[in-house]
């Protein structure tokens, strides 16, 4: 496991460290600030970095643009809230200042299977959305070829399928492709 | 006690924190009978994330920031207009000269043609004015924003050090620290926000909702010291007491000369009702967001702006204070960028 502790206090890595003692390969690095450079080329699995921390608004962004890491942090007890808020914004898990270390490890591997079931959503509904879009245009494809070639739906819903084969290609790109031409024919695209 | 009500409210080292720290250095919040604890935060998402969950009463904050809130964060009163620039590292400067963005555009097409990488430029968070300024210039040029330059996040005080590194070519952020650029030899200023949209819209005092409606007679305090604040930090009489008291290490931490740059001629808290939240700021906000995909389109931007920002709440403060220039409708600065 390789771990990135931002934080320019030692104590919190060591603790780090020492919580995860006995996990075989383990890599705690400890860096006073952010830096990409860095942590491109250690790829930790997980960082873990100090509420007060300037570097959270890098942090926080990274995690729109898809390089996000699972992000563990370390907030003080006497603020109520704002670790689970922290957590609504993104924070995969956190660890209050004066913990034992023996439940870093547990914490640390909850944020990391928290974050990887994030991004499977993520990526499901993506795809969720994608083939909604797939089945609109299919859709709409079969019913040009209905209106044009006189087809009923499941004649119609044959001759994309068949198109898709002879091409290689989804049904859903065929009927994106097969209503393009039909707007060019009928000319509204410039 | 004192008797007097507490209130927790956060900033970020930003010349722009004046009305605040002008308000609490001059006892303008003991006036109004608040005990305000003035709190430096280092990042906009701590400051996010207290504001929601009332660890801190109100803050210093972007406005675009508050509207991401979706309602739970009110924008009662604007701290200042413009005070953030757009600068670029010295050597990228000699080579964009005077052409501005169109310049930058060759000299991407040029990189790209010869092989080498993205240009690197920095904004303070995704949801701000900067990123919005930044990627307006950009795109004006004839630079798109998201795929011909890599735009990250850096908070403001790291954005010198970083440039002097080398890992950022150029960066929008606010008052002192593009001055810092300069008077440490890092970089150049291309534009400043008063260039790009004259009495344009930047931070503002974000409280939550909850708090507005549990306390209302705080936040009218508040509101009233906050705008007597800006006033004492607009007066160019008071200008060398602002300068030192921003200067301070508790507060922006930037050389003095540095941070009287933008108070020369850039940056207005107070006059012509700068304070005034205005509703077609927040509609232009919403419009940017829209734009580089960070609202949902379904979202109806005119009941949001309504829910968030309150210029009702300013102008009853304004009017007990006797500023009838809050009553005017028409803004005198231009009201969208040029």
């Amino acid at each position: 496991m390789r771990v990135l502790v931002i934080d320019p206090d030692t104590a919190r890595a060591a603790l780090v460290a020492q919580g995860l003692e006995g996990v075989q390969p383990l890599e705690v690095r400890r860096s006073a600030v952010y830096d990409e450079a860095e942590v491109l080329a250690f790829a930790p699995d997980v960082v873990v970095i100090a509420a007060e921390s300037p570097d959270r608004d890098t942090l926080d962004s990274l995690k729109e643009s898809g390089q996000g890491r699972p992000v563990v942090m370390f907030v003080d007890r006497s603020e109520p809230g704002l670790a689970e808020q922290a957590v609504r914004a993104g924070v995969a898990a956190y660890v209050v200042d004066g913990l034992a270390p023996n439940r870093v490890r547990s914490i640390l591997d909850v944020a990391m299977s928290r974050f990887a079931l994030t991004q499977q959503l993520r990526g499901d509904l993506a795809k969720a959305k994608a083939d909604l879009e797939s089945r609109k245009t299919v859709e709409r494809a079969k019913g040009l070829l209905m209106k044009e070639r006189g087809l009923d739906e499941d004649g119609a819903y044959r001759l994309l399928r068949k198109l898709a084969m002879d091409r290689g290609k989804p049904i859903g790109a065929v009927a994106a492709d097969l209503l393009a031409f039909a707007g060019v024919l009928k000319g509204d695209a410039s | 006690m004192s008797g007097l009500s507490e209130l927790k409210l956060g900033f970020i080292p930003l010349t722009d924190c004046a009305p605040l720290a002008a308000a609490q250095a001059l006892g303008f919040f003991e006036e109004e009978g608040l005990a305000v604890e003035l709190v430096r935060e280092v990042s906009w998402a701590t400051i996010r994330d207290k504001v929601a969950v009332g660890a801190l009463d109100g803050a210093h904050m972007l406005a675009p920031m508050v509207l991401a809130a979706g309602g739970e964060v009110l924008a009662p009163l604007a701290l200042n207009r413009n005070g953030s620039a757009i600068t670029v590292s010295s050597a990228l400067a000699g080579a964009v000269a005077d052409g501005g963005a169109a310049a930058l555009a060759e000299l991407v097409a040029a990189r790209r043609a010869s092989g080498r990488g993205l240009l690197t430029f920095a904004v303070v968070f995704p949801h701000s004015m900067h990123n919005f300024f930044l990627r307006d210039w950009l795109a004006r040029g004839g630079v798109d924003p998201d795929r011909d330059v890599r735009i990250v996040v850096i908070p403001p005080p790291r954005m010198v050090e970083r440039m002097r590194a080398g890992e950022v070519d150029g960066f929008c952020v606010g008052a002192p620290w593009n001055a810092v650029a300069e008077a440490e030899g890092v970089g150049r200023m291309l534009i400043t926000a008063s260039q790009f949209w004259p009495g344009g819209p930047d931070k503002v005092l974000g409280v939550t909702a909850s708090f507005a409606e549990r306390r209302p007679d705080d936040l009218l305090a508040c509101l009233r010291a906050v705008i007597r604040g800006a006033a004492w930090a607009d007066d160019p009489a008071n200008r060398d007491e602002l300068i030192a008291l921003l200067a301070r290490e508790d507060r922006v931490g930037a050389p003095p000369a540095a941070v009287a740059r933008a108070l020369e001629s850039e940056i207005i808290f107070h006059r012509g009702a700068a304070g005034l939240p205005r509703r077609e700021h927040g509609l232009w906000f919403l419009a940017q967001m829209l734009r580089w995909g960070q609202l949902d389109p379904a979202i109806d931007s005119q009941v949001l702006v309504d829910q968030v920002y309150r210029p009702d709440l300013y102008r009853d403060a304004a009017l007990s204070l006797g500023l009838v220039e809050a009553l005017a409708l028409a803004d005198p600065a231009s009201p969208l960028p040029a």
